[in-house]
């Protein structure tokens, strides 16, 4: 335990002092003011363009925004937060193998489990906290300027999204015990999401995949019920736990 | 006892035979040089004992116990210092030796005994900044710091003065020759004064096996005679014994040159020369250096 604790306590003074806990901070708060922000000024944008769009045959009448408007920019936005996030975190070990940082901790008697249990759980205290902050910000605003209540199932869809991202972390945990460089862990990150997305398009696989998860406009509206994701959220959570196992597993062979 | 021993090791790279049956062994409390040129596997050698590299064939042993790959348990036992130590850069030298003291388990007090006793043998006990700032040779220092740390029986040091500046390299060997009391020093290098000023044992690895291996005196003393060099007084007695002794090379005015005589033909030398009434200026066996016996083994 004791070694597990030193370990994480230099990973985490590393996302402190290497300044990436700070822009992750300010992204995670500049995302969550944004939604409702983009929500709100929708319809003044709107009325500035509508001389341009009537021109071109589009009539504008009047924009109702509300709290559901808020949270569609909050999905939105959340896949492209979630990229910058695998983007920083890819080279979280592969950093270690190519300086040979980690040769020092192993010859010190450091079992390599930790090592990867170390980064799993930095990563995921991040992702949880930042995930809370945009999710606190939007949420607050939305109750400040309209009413929550419109958006049906909105606590299961946030943590779909979550969970979503958990996965995506796991596949970077485990390409990154396997590969050597950051940007296959980010192409592998990549290709399972674009997986998961093409499987969806089989009906068949549709509800079992981890990206139906995303479904969030579905969810809101009320149109899929979240009774109808619980397969997809038990093969999502499976899948993440065998990525962690895997990756002890293929980590404790790997030559450094 | 052998503190390390290491049997039958085999291990390629593709294509490459790096090491081929690779036997050798080291006593403890010593200090072993472990010799080769750039590329004959020594790094190799020692990350396989150190479970970070796995080997086709073969066993090794620390203290007895048998090295595994992956998840090594005799790790407990060795300081391991590598040929560039990498360190945290964000860290302090303090702050990085006390997660390293975390991770083999000592207590808090002793960390910190023991760190500030290291830091002040290290020469970094004032130095407070980041490791990111840090030169080649603080790096280098703060990484036997690093390697001692644990009082480990077995010191591996990689290559640890060849980066160095004179002055530094003195410091590394003072250090090292200072630990060996306690700690059995394995240390790799290709700068044979280094291994001359401190190794009592020493092992050339060359194709992938040891090619010559015992300690500093009895690889000095396996050779096929020393050379001798004879100095004359006048040119014309010079001549005259090498009129006798033709097989000399003639390296000075006065000088003769003898290479690779027997104790038995030096005798006989002598034995030429007072029966003969040459007096000489000074009559001297060269002994090889460390670095003709290596040019030897590696065949230049």
């Amino acid at each position: 335990m004791k070694q597990l604790t030193a370990f994480i306590k230099k990973d985490f003074l590393e996302q402190l002092r290497t300044g990436k806990m700070m822009i992750l901070g300010i992204l995670f708060c500049l995302f969550g003011i944004l939604n409702p922000a983009t929500a709100k000024m929708m319809p003044w944008l709107l009325e500035i363009m509508s001389e341009q769009l009537a021109e071109s045959g589009m009539n504008i009448t009047e924009m109702k925004v509300d709290a559901l408007t808020s949270w569609t920019q909050f999905f939105k936005n959340m896949p492209l937060l979630l990229i910058v996030f695998i983007v920083m975190f890819s080279a979280i070990l592969i950093t270690e193998y190519q300086k040979g940082t980690l040769i020092n901790v192993i010859t010190k008697g450091l079992k390599r489990w930790k090592i990867v249990i170390s980064k799993m759980l930095i990563m995921t205290a991040f992702w949880t906290l930042g995930y809370l902050i945009t999710f606190g910000i939007t949420y607050g605003y939305n109750v400040y300027l309209w009413d929550n209540s419109i958006a049906q199932n909105l606590l299961f869809t946030v943590l779909g999204y979550y969970l979503v991202g958990l996965w995506l972390i796991s596949v970077v945990l485990l390409a990154s015990t396997a590969s050597k460089s950051a940007s296959a862990v980010t192409l592998t990150a990549g290709a399972a999401y674009v997986l998961s997305h093409l499987l969806s398009f089989f009906p068949s696989f549709k509800e079992y995949v981890p990206t139906f998860l995303m479904s969030s406009s579905e969810l809101l509206a009320g149109t899929i019920r979240s009774e109808q994701c619980l397969a997809a959220v038990g093969i999502t959570t499976f899948m993440i736990i065998s990525n962690i196992v895997l990756s002890v597993a293929i980590f404790n062979k790997r030559a450094i | 006892m052998d503190i390390l021993e290491v049997s039958h090791i085999t291990k390629a790279f593709g294509a490459k035979k790096v090491l081929n049956d690779l036997n050798f062994s080291v006593p403890e409390h010593s200090v072993f040089g472990f010799i080769g040129q750039n590329g004959a596997g020594k790094t190799t050698t020692m990350k396989m004992v150190l479970g970070l590299l796995e080997s086709d064939k073969g066993e090794i042993f620390v203290n007895g116990e048998k090295v595994t790959f992956g998840q090594n348990n005799t790790n407990k036992y060795i300081g391991y210092l590598p040929d560039v130590p990498e360190f945290y850069g964000f860290m302090t030298p303090r702050e990085y030796l006390s997660m390293c003291g975390q991770i083999t388990g000592m207590h808090k007090e002793e960390i910190k005994e023991k760190s500030a006793e290291l830091l002040k043998l290290v020469g970094l006990k004032a130095e407070n900044k980041r490791i990111k700032g840090f030169s080649r040779g603080m790096k280098q220092r703060l990484g036997i710091a690093q390697a001692l740390l644990n009082s480990p029986k077995l010191l591996i040091c990689d290559e640890p003065t060849s980066a160095l500046d004179p002055m530094g390299r003195k410091e590394i060997l003072d250090i090292l020759s200072s630990v060996k009391e306690h700690t059995t020093v394995i240390f790799s290098t290709h700068i044979l004064s280094d291994v001359e000023r401190i190794c009592d044992r020493i092992a050339v690895l060359h194709k992938g096996k040891i090619a010559l291996s015992g300690t500093l005196e009895e690889i000095k003393g396996i050779r096929n005679g020393d050379s001798i060099e004879i100095e004359f007084l006048t040119e014309q007695d010079t001549d005259t014994f090498w009129s006798i002794y033709s097989s000399g090379e003639k390296t000075g005015r006065t000088k003769l040159f003898f290479p690779k005589r027997t104790e038995h033909e030096m005798m006989e030398m002598m034995g030429c020369l007072s029966q003969n009434q040459i007096p000489v200026l000074r009559l001297e066996r060269l002994e090889p250096t460390l670095e003709d016996l290596f040019l030897e083994v590696v065949g230049r």
